[in-house]
């Protein structure tokens, strides 16, 4: 199906796309809108004012999608909500430490990008690559070598 | 940043009660150190960071009952609007201020202690450099004096 966010994607939108594609919809299709107005109709908005998908209750967008698809019980998809949640808002609300390196990685992307696709095409790798190693961090208490 | 460019201007009602959300947003305005410019009416230099910041807090506003329109408004009267500006820079530089003094406390503090002290004061520093939008002239100081901490001999090993 098709999802729709804000064009210039940062940390949030990248995390929720990258989310999107690998759990809930592999087939999933991105357009990008300024605003709700512009949403194509049957698209999903995630990530913009007003969606259902978005910040709520002092939540960040990926935290509200982790709830929302009820992929919540994932011990590493908790810890990578917490570093983007971090990434995006600096509320010290979590320890991640992460977050700082994460957020500077991707604003700098977007800077060299030549389009939002091309940018989530990169974050996709990060964020399979950030998946794998919080997994077996947690799977063995270390982080990996 | 110059002061004729673009700003972002949040305008919100939420009720007074409960109080929780309004102080919730009151501090979430404070972290990001916007010009309170009356009643409900804030603005941050627009770019797409604060303006994402600033619709994020129109959410929670709306998210409890209140209103929130966003803003996008060039000032006309440059004298007024350098005086905000003025207000923003001298709040960051007493922050700044105040990481100093505490650096050059620490110079005689035992060795624990400055690199519990330099840890926290680079967070800090951090977390003011978000809200200095007009690159105040005492972040450096604040900097040197942190860095000078951190590369200071601690008083213990001394001989």
């Amino acid at each position: 199906m098709k999802w729709a966010t804000r064009p210039g994607v940062h940390v949030d939108r990248a995390a929720c796309a990258w989310l999107i594609r690998r759990f809930v919809d592999p087939a999933a299709e991105f357009v990008f809108a300024a605003d709700s107005a512009a949403i194509p109709a049957g698209a999903r908005p995630f990530d913009m004012r007003g969606a259902a998908l978005g910040h709520h209750q002092g939540r960040c967008s990926f935290e509200t999608a982790l709830a929302s698809f009820g992929l919540d019980a994932d011990p590493a998809l908790e810890e990578i909500g917490c570093i983007v949640h971090e990434a995006d808002l600096a509320d010290e609300r979590y320890d991640a430490p992460a977050a700082a390196g994460l957020d500077v990685l991707i604003r700098g992307l977007t800077l060299t990008s030549g389009s939002d696709h091309d940018t989530l095409a990169v974050t996709d790798r990060l964020f399979d690559g950030l998946y794998e190693h919080t997994r077996r961090q947690l799977m063995t208490g270390r982080p990996p070598a | 940043m110059s002061r004729a460019e673009d700003w972002v201007l949040l305008a919100y009602r939420l009720p007074r009660v409960p109080s929780t959300p309004r102080s919730a947003v009151w501090r979430k305005l404070k972290r990001l150190g916007v010009a309170w410019l009356g009643d409900g009416l804030v603005a941050l230099p627009a770019d797409p960071r604060t303006r994402e910041q600033l619709e994020w807090v129109a959410e929670e506003v709306t998210d409890h009952g209140g209103e929130a329109t966003l803003w996008l408004g060039r000032p006309l009267d440059t004298n007024a609007i350098s005086q905000v500006v003025n207000r923003m820079t001298a709040a960051v530089a007493a922050e700044y201020g105040a990481v100093a003094a505490e650096a050059a406390t620490m110079r005689t503090a035992d060795a624990a202690a400055q690199r519990r002290v330099v840890a926290r004061l680079r967070r800090e520093l951090h977390r003011i450099a978000g809200r200095d939008f007009f690159t105040c002239s005492q972040r450096e100081a604040a900097r040197r004096a942190v860095e000078t901490l951190a590369a200071t001999d601690p008083a213990g090993s001394r001989t």
